[in-house]
């Protein structure tokens, strides 16, 4: 796999005719964009230290013709790990599939994408990647709850006569197109999911579904985002409510959500603060976490973060750096 | 049609736009709002009504670049630039560019369905105005 992608990057770099962009890929032609991203982290708890290449991936993309589009991206998850506590190295250097699908467009109002994507659900969900956040730590709520991927169909659209309302019409039926790498193995996965941008700088939206996993769990949720996004400050909110019923007819309800905001005291800097809220009832597992960080971004592909959290359980307290950067 | 191209060339004299956003003159668009605009530079969109729109961009950091980006899209450079970075990991791609306001008024009059902008000083009949800045 790592020898097929180092092949497709050298062919990309052999063929390119267009001036090179940090962040924006590698233009080849209109039917083969290439780049991809890496980050690293240092993680500093009270019971370890570790060092991690966490994300390596490359991607693909491009337009067939003016209808048909794709994108295809391979990810190597805990590339290397090194915990500084004790001395010990892992890794894992195998190139999963995270996303690879086709769309197919037909008009602003309904187009359709089919294969393995993102689940279209929020904000953070939809740019999961280090380097595009602003913390270098995922919230619970985008990591715990619904399947972060889709292996099915997405109609997508503007909602025809209802001026930037966007929506999401998505389905699965099968299993996971690389099931080893999804954080909720599951068989249906079904959702609808609205987006409204009531300006430039503001937007709001909310989803519903319901998935059965591979241990028979079926949940269904409703969930709300909203995101206000000007020059100086960012503030972000979501939540998500589900309710879950276990292959021993067991119910429990897990509710979780935060509010994240951030003031850009430049185009480099930013100062970061999150409260984030989880509670999940079949566990019995309640946190409140606190974040604070500082975001230094010298271009905006790369983006060097450090972040202290703080969680109700105590040692739960950690310390973290990342460097990330997109290609 | 003398007349008319005078009558247009005074309006855009009293209205004091400097810059003009056309299309071909053989699309029935006539006017079209900033929105609109927006959300084809911003590949959002790729109609208005049932017309397919391909923007063309001027290439580089030119000041007219600038301002049309800062008053119809609403964005300065950087936080545009974080727009496209976001966009490539999403598998889209920024405008197509031209080197010269010359050559977007060639494309605009060659490739029906492509918008660009030019000053307002170079329309002549052989392009649509639909929008000024």
């Amino acid at each position: 796999m790592i020898r097929r992608v180092g092949g497709l990057i050298t062919l990309a770099f052999a063929l390119h005719a267009q001036p090179y962009t940090l962040g924006q890929g590698l233009y080849i032609n209109p039917m083969l964009n290439v780049g991809g991203y890496f980050s690293s982290e240092f993680q500093s708890k009270k019971s370890e230290e570790t060092l991690t290449f966490d994300d390596v991936a490359v991607m693909a993309y491009g337009d067939i013709n003016p209808m048909i589009s794709y994108l295809a991206e391979f990810e190597a998850v805990g590339f290397y790990r090194k915990n500084l506590s004790t001395g010990e190295e892992s890794g894992n250097q195998k190139f999963h599939s995270e996303r690879f699908y086709a769309d197919l467009w037909l008009a602003d109002t309904y187009n359709f994408r089919f294969g393995k994507m993102i689940t279209p659900i929020g904000y953070w969900n939809t740019e999961p990647i280090n380097v595009l956040r602003d913390t270098s730590s995922n919230p619970l709520y985008s990591m715990l709850l619904f399947p972060k991927f889709l292996t099915g169909i997405d109609m997508n659209g503007y909602f025809p006569g209802c001026n930037n309302t966007k929506y999401h019409l998505f389905a699965q039926n099968n299993h996971d197109l690389d099931e080893e790498y999804t954080n909720i193995p599951n068989t249906h996965f079904y959702g609808f999911s609205a987006e409204k941008e009531v300006s430039s700088d503001l937007s709001s939206g909310g989803s519903f579904g319901e998935y059965l996993t591979l241990t028979n769990q079926r949940t269904r949720f409703v969930q709300a985002n909203a995101k206000y996004d000007d020059i100086r400050w960012q503030v972000l909110a979501e939540m998500m409510f589900a309710k879950n019923e276990f292959a021993n007819n067991d119910q429990a309800t897990t509710f979780s959500g935060y509010v994240q905001g951030m003031y850009r005291y430049s185009q480099e800097h930013a100062l970061v603060g999150r409260y984030e809220y989880y509670n999940d009832q079949h566990t019995n597992y309640v946190d409140n976490i606190a974040v604070v960080g500082y975001s230094y971004r010298p271009l905006n592909p790369i983006s060097l973060k450090g972040e202290y959290q703080w969680h109700s359980l105590k040692d739960e307290n950690t310390l973290l750096f990342s460097l990330s950067v997109l290609f | 049609m003398k007349v008319l191209a005078l009558i247009f060339g005074l309006s855009i004299i009293v209205s004091g736009a400097n810059y003009s956003v056309i299309v071909s003159k053989k699309l029935s668009l006539s006017t079209v709002s900033a929105q609109e605009i927006r959300d084809i530079y911003l590949q959002k969109r790729h109609t208005i009504g049932n017309q397919q729109i391909i923007p063309i961009n001027l290439v580089g950091q030119d000041e007219v670049r600038s301002e049309f980006e800062a008053v119809v899209l609403g964005m300065d450079r950087n936080r545009l630039n974080m727009y496209w970075v976001k966009q490539h990991f999403q598998g889209n791609t920024p405008p197509i560019t031209q080197s010269s306001f010359e050559s977007i008024k060639v494309f605009v009059q060659n490739v029906e369905g492509s918008m660009g902008y030019i000053p307002s000083k170079m329309v002549d009949s052989s392009v649509k105005v639909i929008y000024e800045f």
